[in-house]
This record gives structure tokens, sequence and C-alpha cells, in this order.
């Protein structure tokens, strides 16, 4: 079997195909790496800006209800230190949410409730159309394609020169045979890669704009690894129509149309189908909810409000009128935002018959960009938001002399707040999470691998040489 | 002989297994697309009658001049549906008022419910062609004259009495009938869909026809690299390991790698910052002479009373980063309080005064923002295009958008409708004596009658102007394979067989 492997490898490396795909992998890769280094650190800076902005007005506040009436400023999604290895469509994603609060006349002030920004397309960008050139593109297209050009005569060439048969006569099982061509191929194809992402890593890390962390470096090796399992996808797909088809030619003819289909169109095509299945609610109709939910509130609390003289029975009213209205909205805004992204989410299911659109949900996730980081990063804010109203809570029954009323000035404690006493909003990202969201992918991608190899030993088998 | 020549390549070309699959995935692709791009289409005119419906209400609610809000909507483009270009992703509404000037970078967009969809690209028409046909071209050259070559049949036909330019001619002209089969059949079915939901004009006939007049250069192109690499090469399989990574790298690597090599210039900032500057002051100067009039006037000194009067909203700005310049005078209030009636003929002077110079300082201002935009971001997006044409890829896109008018100047039609417009309404502002009225600031005395304003119509520039757009990009596309087809002739004639 190795032995096939190494004749596979030697036969390779002389071969036209390697020299023009390692100087392809190679060029992409540098000039990934190049751009990530001119890219990154100025996102960072911007990114490091606005939270130390957001983070500073917080921190100047020191009186409750202050801080209870306009919550936690605006809250930034870290940017990811692996964005070259997938860009996930990042640019498109809103990077921050916004606790807002609006101005209601008189003393009454409404409270803070999360927003979040959709997504924000860029209306002013007249430039030409582009992908970005990161890993998930070199992977999901180049290498794949890659692939099926190493593989389409591995034995459809070999029937056409004759040289099976002498291979055959000898005393090798056939799936010997089969396992030493896939493992000569994968080994040919992934020389240039893991130079060319070598190269990449190289450049990058040398550079002090860009810092990687143990786990990072360990997301990487995940990545690397996602990419071989994508590749050998590919491998045995190649090795499965070879076997079944007579001439080389043809074998590629009907692999290149596959790969067409598979991941040039169908991701795309899919997701515009199934888009339409589950269409979200419209921004209209969102705001007609709120507006109704807005009023709904105002006629159970009005009447309280205008039927009670006493001051004291009026502020507990008050204070129930601000906090449901902040809730009551603050939930409509968060099942707007989890219908949206519901509707995306179904349609990307659905892509997940093309092996591209899982391997960069995969990447992505890895990547700790994209629509995943996205869900992560809105549910970290969530769990923020929780643990603010109980600091809000926690300080307001600590003080004795307050008349504990939350949501108006005078009921609630007028003693100063430290800024140290503050929650912080924290970004993290946890790999054993990531590896829940990937799971199904995953799965779904080594299934669509096995598939494909035993079909190409079934295949092989029956070959008539 | 030419003719026995063309009927032979054409049987051998239509008989293989590689012309059945390319044209029914053509076809498929094709019109599996077409089904989801008319549907498309359809959501994006029915958000853009709704919002169309929705302004024109706003419009007539509106009771004083000064609080008017006229939006204009830009239709979507029903050949959006070959080659989308920036039809749906720039902005298609856009506020018409007189102290400000509308452009494509002040636009904003309706009838986006979910703009995360905006995560999946749409496939147009055009971008099936750009990856199907270049691959069909290449997958039918690649072993013209390689494969008869490697088979020895090449030195039998050239032991007959013809000359190589006329074999040459011969295979191309039979692979090219047998390439248009899937294009046309592929095409007939498009436009099938396409008619049976979407009203197309003569004139959009003359834009697809250009359009396939296009794809037909650019599928002709590809063959004819195919057809180098097939003459230039001794072996098939080599033939073929070129064709494929050629293919890869102009059709998936170098339309995407260009844009992220070539460096935005590095001094944009500083551009927009003169730019900036350069608007700010026509602004102070704006504002200088309006608090020379309100000093004149002798109200300077109780601007907070004429403010509480009128109910009085002023601004006068310039956005850092787009340049917008926005001035706006304006009276939110639905009646005067008897004590302030007195202000009344001040204010009548005074909107009638600063109106007009707001309108003379937003077009003064634009003078240096047109040119400024033109630098900094027009000029970008420009060479980004340019570079994209050393790949027929980036040709055949920017010549196809320019016979649909999804293209940039295309667009820029639109907004300069809107400018058109703008003056329009100005006119018909001081038709109407309208900066000296009463109902400029408020309604008490009877609202405002809109009914006799002229309504905004857009249309799409003519067919020829669609031609001048995109005939340059033709005419590098024929040239193109003008130039390959000779030096195809020229290796073959040189080559031992």
């Amino acid at each position: 079997m190795w032995h096939i492997a190494k004749r596979e490898l030697y036969d390779n490396l002389n071969s036209l195909r390697f020299a023009l795909a390692t100087v392809l992998l190679l060029a992409l890769m540098l000039t990934n790496a190049v751009v990530h280094l001119r890219e990154h650190p100025v996102r960072m800076q911007k990114y490091r800006d606005a939270a130390m902005e957001s983070l500073n007005t917080l921190t100047s506040r020191t009186d409750l209800y202050d801080l209870a009436q306009k919550g936690p400023e605006k809250l930034y999604k870290k940017p990811s230190p692996l964005h070259f290895s997938a860009d996930g469509g990042d640019g498109l994603l809103p990077a921050f949410t916004h606790a807002a609060s609006h101005f209601r006349g008189g003393d009454l002030k409404s409270f803070w409730r999360m927003t979040y920004p959709s997504a924000t397309p860029n209306l002013k960008n007249i430039d030409p159309d582009a992908t970005k050139i990161d890993w998930a593109f070199v992977i999901s297209y180049v290498l794949s394609l890659i692939a099926l050009l190493f593989t389409f005569d591995a034995i459809s060439g070999e029937r056409e020169h004759g040289t099976l048969r002498l291979m055959l006569a000898n005393p090798i099982p056939r799936h010997t045979v089969l396992i030493g061509k896939f493992l000569g191929a994968f080994i040919s194809v992934n020389i240039p890669f893991v130079i060319a992402v070598l190269m990449n890593l190289l450049v990058i890390s040398t550079s002090s704009a860009v810092h990687l962390d143990a786990s990072e470096w360990g997301r990487l090796g995940i990545i690397v690894g996602i990419a071989m399992l994508y590749l050998s996808l590919f491998l045995a797909l190649g090795l499965l129509v070879s076997a079944r088809v007579r001439q080389s030619a043809v074998s590629l003819v009907i692999l290149l149309l596959i790969w067409v289909s598979f991941v040039v169109f169908m991701p795309n095509t899919l997701a515009s189908i199934a888009s339409d299945f589950s269409p979200a609610r419209s921004y209209d109709a969102f705001q007609e909810d709120r507006r109704q939910t807005r009023r709904a509130i105002l006629e159970v609390y009005y009447p309280q409000l205008s039927a009670t003289d006493d001051p004291s029975k009026k502020m507990v009213i008050s204070g129930e009128y601000v906090t449901e209205d902040a809730t009551q909205d603050g939930r409509l805004r968060q099942e707007y935002l989890s219908e949206r992204i519901s509707q995306v989410s179904q349609a990307r299911t659905i892509t997940r018959i093309s092996p591209v659109a899982i391997a960069q949900h995969l990447l992505e996730v890895f990547a700790g960009t994209g629509l995943a980081r996205h869900l992560q990063f809105v549910e970290n804010v969530q769990l923020y938001a929780r643990e603010y109203h109980e600091f809000i809570a926690d300080t307001e029954r600590a003080d004795p002399e307050s008349p504990h009323i939350i949501g108006v000035r005078d009921g609630m404690s007028k003693k100063e707040v430290s800024p140290e006493a503050i929650p912080i909003f924290e970004d993290t990202l946890s790999l054993s999470k990531d590896f829940n969201v990937a799971a199904m992918d995953l799965l779904l991608l080594t299934l669509f691998v096995v598939v494909l190899l035993s079909g190409a030993y079934l295949a092989f088998v029956r070959v008539e040489v | 002989m030419l003719k026995t020549l063309i009927g032979r390549e054409l049987l051998d070309n239509l008989m293989t297994f590689r012309f059945a699959a390319v044209a029914l995935i053509t076809l498929l692709l094709v019109v599996v697309n077409t089904v989801v791009l008319v549907q498309d289409y359809e959501q994006r005119l029915e958000s853009y009658n709704d919002a169309v419906k929705m302004h024109h209400q706003d419009l007539h609610n509106s009771k004083t001049y000064s609080t008017a809000y006229v939006i204009v909507d830009r239709a979507p483009n029903p050949l959006s549906i070959f080659n989308v270009g920036l039809d749906k992703r720039l902005g298609n509404l856009i506020g018409i008022y007189h102290g400000f000037m509308p452009t494509l970078w002040d636009a904003q967009m309706h009838g986006t419910d979910n703009p995360f969809i905006a995560f999946f690209s749409s496939i147009d028409i055009v971008f099936v062609f750009e990856v199907i046909l270049s691959l069909m071209g290449l997958i039918f050259a690649y072993d013209a004259i390689a494969g008869e070559r490697e088979r020895g049949t090449l030195r039998l036909v050239l032991a007959q009495p013809i000359g190589r330019g006329q074999i040459l001619l011969a295979k191309y002209i039979s692979a090219m009938a047998c390439l248009l089969v899937p294009l046309i059949l592929s095409l007939l079915f498009a436009l099938l869909f396409l008619t049976r939901s979407i009203p197309l004009s003569t004139a959009d006939f003359f834009r697809i026809a250009g359009i396939v007049l296009t794809s037909f250069a650019y599928l002709s192109l590809f063959y004819l690299i195919g057809l180098l690499i097939s003459v230039a090469t001794r072996r098939t399989g080599t033939a073929l390991m070129l064709a494929m990574f050629v293919w890869g790298f102009l059709i998936l690597v170098y339309p995407n790698l260009i844009r992220v090599t070539v460096n935005p210039g590095g001094d944009i900032q500083a551009r927009v910052k003169t730019a900036h500057n350069q608007i700010q002051q026509i602004i102070d100067e704006y504002e200088r002479e309006r608090q020379k009039f309100l000093e004149n006037e002798g109200i300077a000194g109780e601007m907070s009373e004429f403010s509480k009067a009128l109910g009085f909203y002023h601004q006068a700005d310039v956005n850092p980063v787009t340049l917008t310049t926005y001035i706006e005078n304006m009276s939110v209030l639905s009646e005067i309080r008897p004590d302030f009636e007195k202000y009344v003929p001040v204010a009548k002077r005074y909107y009638n005064f600063v109106e007009p110079l707001a309108t003379r300082t937003v077009e003064k201002a634009w003078r240096v923002r047109k040119q400024a935009l033109d630098e900094i971001y027009v000029q970008q997006a420009t060479t980004d295009r340019i570079l994209l044409k050393l790949s027929p890829v980036g040709i055949y896109d920017a010549a196809t958008q320019a016979w649909a008018g999804t293209n940039l100047s295309g667009l820029r039609d639109f907004f300069e409708a809107a400018r058109r417009y703008r003056k329009i309404t100005i006119d018909y502002l001081y038709a109407k004596d309208a900066f000296s009225s009463r109902e400029w600031f408020v309604a008490d005395k009877g609202a405002v009658d809109w009914r006799t304003l002229p309504a905004f119509t857009f249309q799409r520039s003519d067919v020829r102007t669609n031609a001048k757009r995109a005939l340059p990009d033709l005419f590098l596309l024929l040239i193109a394979n003008l130039a390959l087809f000779m030096g195809i002739v020229l290796i073959f004639m040189r080559s031992e067989v």
C-alpha cells in the first residue's frame, strides 16, 4: 500500500499540476497574510477606542438612578484575531448592541432596553464585488478544485494507459490499491497546502501587530484538520467518478460540473429559495407591534396614575410603568432579532446539502467570526444585561435609606456608586461551546467523506480492467 | 473542404458526453436561478410600490412647505436579473430638499426587512454564464489540436490540400456552433420565465440582445484561450491541466485577488479633510450672512423669542465622511399664538431671504463635494474596474452591466434625475412664492396643496446610451478574440506535426 502511495506521490511531485497548485496556493495565502496584517491592527484599534469610550461613559456615572435609567451604553463585539482564516461576512454583521432609552418628557424617563442594530450592508460601496481571500475561500474553492484535478485520472488514467491491468496482476487486494491512491493524492495535495499555510502563519506570527495565544493556535489546528477532512471528501469524489468512468476526459467533465454546481451555485441558490420559507416580520409590522404594546401598557397604568393623588403611590405606579415598558420593549426587540436570525439560520441549514457550506460554517465557527460568533456575542450581551439588572437591584437593596422604587429618581438610592462596583462587559469565546455548535456540521462532513469513500471502494471493486 | 471539416467537427462535438452534460447543467442552473431572481425582483418591485405610495402620502400629509418631505424612490431594474450590478446594493430612496444635494452617497434603502439575508450573494444569469461558459469553452478546446496530434489524425488532415488556418477556422466555427446551443437555449428558457411575470419593453429586448452578443464574445474568447493552450502543448493531459489552472486563476482567483492587493490611496483622509474644510467655509459664510440679516432686522437679540414663536429649527452641517451638506430651516408648529403674530412679517422676510441663500450655498458646496467624491470614491472604483478588466470576466461583467444599466453610470443617472427634480421643486416653490408665504411655516390659514407639484419620473437611459457605455468593453473582448486567433494561427503555422 505504501508502495502505491509513494509511487503516486513521486508521480505527482513531478507533474505540472503540482507546480501550478503550489504557486497558486502560496500566492493566495501570502496575500491573505499581508492583507490581514494591514487590516487587523486598524480593526482592533477601532474596537478598542469604541469600547473604551463606552466604558468611560459608563464608569463616569455615579448616580444609581442614572445608571439604572441609561444602562450599560454600547457593547462591542471583539474582533477575532483569526479573521484571516474565515471572514464570515463580519463586515455585514453589526459590531455592537446598544442600550437605548427614550426621553418621555416630564420627570418620567424611560429605562434602557437592549437594541440590536440590523446588519449593515454598505450602501455607499460602489466598488466591484469581490469575495474576501481568506483561508475559507482558499480551502473551499481552490483546494477542492485542486483535489479534483489530482484525482480525476487516478483510476481512469491508468486504465487508459493499461497500467491498471499490470498493477492488478500483482497479488495486491483492490482496496489496498484504492487506499494507496487516496493516500498518495492526499499527501501530494497536502504538501503545497501545508507549505502555504505555514508560510501564511510565519508571516502573520512574525509581525508584532497580531498576537496569537495558545487557544488560537489550537483553533488553527482544528481549522487545518477540517480543511483536510474537506479535502478528503473531494479526493474521494474524484476517485469515485474516476473509477466509474472509462475516459479521464469524461471523468473530469463530470467532476467539474459537480464541483461548479455544488461549490459555486448551490449554496447561494438554495439559500435564496429557502429564505422565503419563513420570512421574518417586516420592519413596519415590528414597529406596529411595539407601538401597540406601548399603548397597552400605557392604558393599564395611566388610569391608575390619574386615579391617585398620593405622591408615594404615584411613585410606585410610575416605577412599575417604567420597568414594564422597558422589559416589554426589550422582549419585543429580542424576539424580532431571533426571528430574523432564525430565517437566516434556516436558509443556512438547507445549504448544508452542499459540503462547501458545511466547511464554511465550520471554519467560521472555529475562527470566531460569522453568524455563530454573532449569536454568541448576543448571548454574552444578554447575560451581561441580566448581571447589570441584578447589580442595580442589589445596590438598591443595600441602601437602607432608599424607598426601593426602581424607575423613579426619588424612589431610588442616592448613594454614590463606585466605578469599580459596576459590572463590566466581557466578550468571551469558549471552545467547548463552539464544538457544540459545530458538532452537527462535523458529523455531516465526516458522513459525506465516509459515504464517498465507500462509494469509491464499491465502484473500484466492480471495475473491469 | 472547409465545409466537410466543419461538418466532421460538428458531429464530433455534438455526439460527445461533455456536450450533453454541459448543455444540461447550463439549462438547469439558468432556469433555477431565473425563477429565484424573478421572485426576488417581484418582491423588490412590490416594496418599491409600497414605498412610493407611502412617500406620496407623507408628502400630502405635510401641511406647510418647510416641513414637506419629498422622497423619491428608485424602481428595481428588471434587467438586474441578467446582471444585478449595483442595483440591489446601493440605496433606493433619497430625499429631495432645496437645502440638500442628493447623491448616491446619501441614499437610503427601503424594502430590506431582513438585512441578514444579504449574507447570501445573489446569483444572476451573467454570473452563471461567467462560470459555465468559460468552463465550456475550455473543455471543448483543450484537446482540439493536442488530441488530434496525440492520435495522429492531425497528420492525416494536414496531408489534405487545405491551409492550416482553415483547419483552425473549421474547428472554431463548429465548436462555437455547438457551444451556442446551450447558451441560446438557456436564454430562451430564461426569457420564457421572465416575460411571463415581468413586462419587458422593446428597448429591453435590444439590451438583452446586447448581453447575448457580449456573452457570445466572452464564450469565444475562452474557447480561443483553450485553443491556444491546445496548440501550444504536445499532450492533452498538459493542455487540460493548464486550461483548468488558467480557468481557476482568471475566474476564481484574479477578480478577488486584485481588489485586496491594490492598496486604496493613503491620503483619502487628507482629501476628505480639505474638502470638508472648504465646505465648512462655505457654510460659515452662509451663517454670517444669515446672522447679518437677523441683525439688520433687529431680532438677533430676541432669537429665543423668535424661535419659540416659529417652532424654529435650524441646522447647517457637513458630514465629515460623506461630505453631505445639509441646511435646514424649519418651523414645526400648528398655529401661531396671538401675541407672537408680530413676528410673522419678519418670519416671512427671514425665510424669503434665507431659503434661497441656503439653496445657493448648497449648490456652491456641491461643486466642491462633487469633485472630492469623484476623486475619493469614484476614481478608486474605476481603477479597480480597470484592473479587473485584465481578466475577461471583468470585461464581460462590465459590458453586461452597462447593457443592463446596473453599472455605476446607470445608477448615477437616477441620482442625476433626482438632482434635476430638486431643481424642479425649487422652481415650483419660487413659482408659488412659497418662501415668503405664511404657509411656509404655519398652516393655520389653510394647508399647502401639493397636487400641482410635478411628479418625479425617471426613465432608464435609452438603448443608445447603454450601447455607448457597453461598446468599448465589447470591442475590447472582440479585439482580444482577434488577437488570440491571430496568435493561434501563427503558432499553429510554425508548429511541427
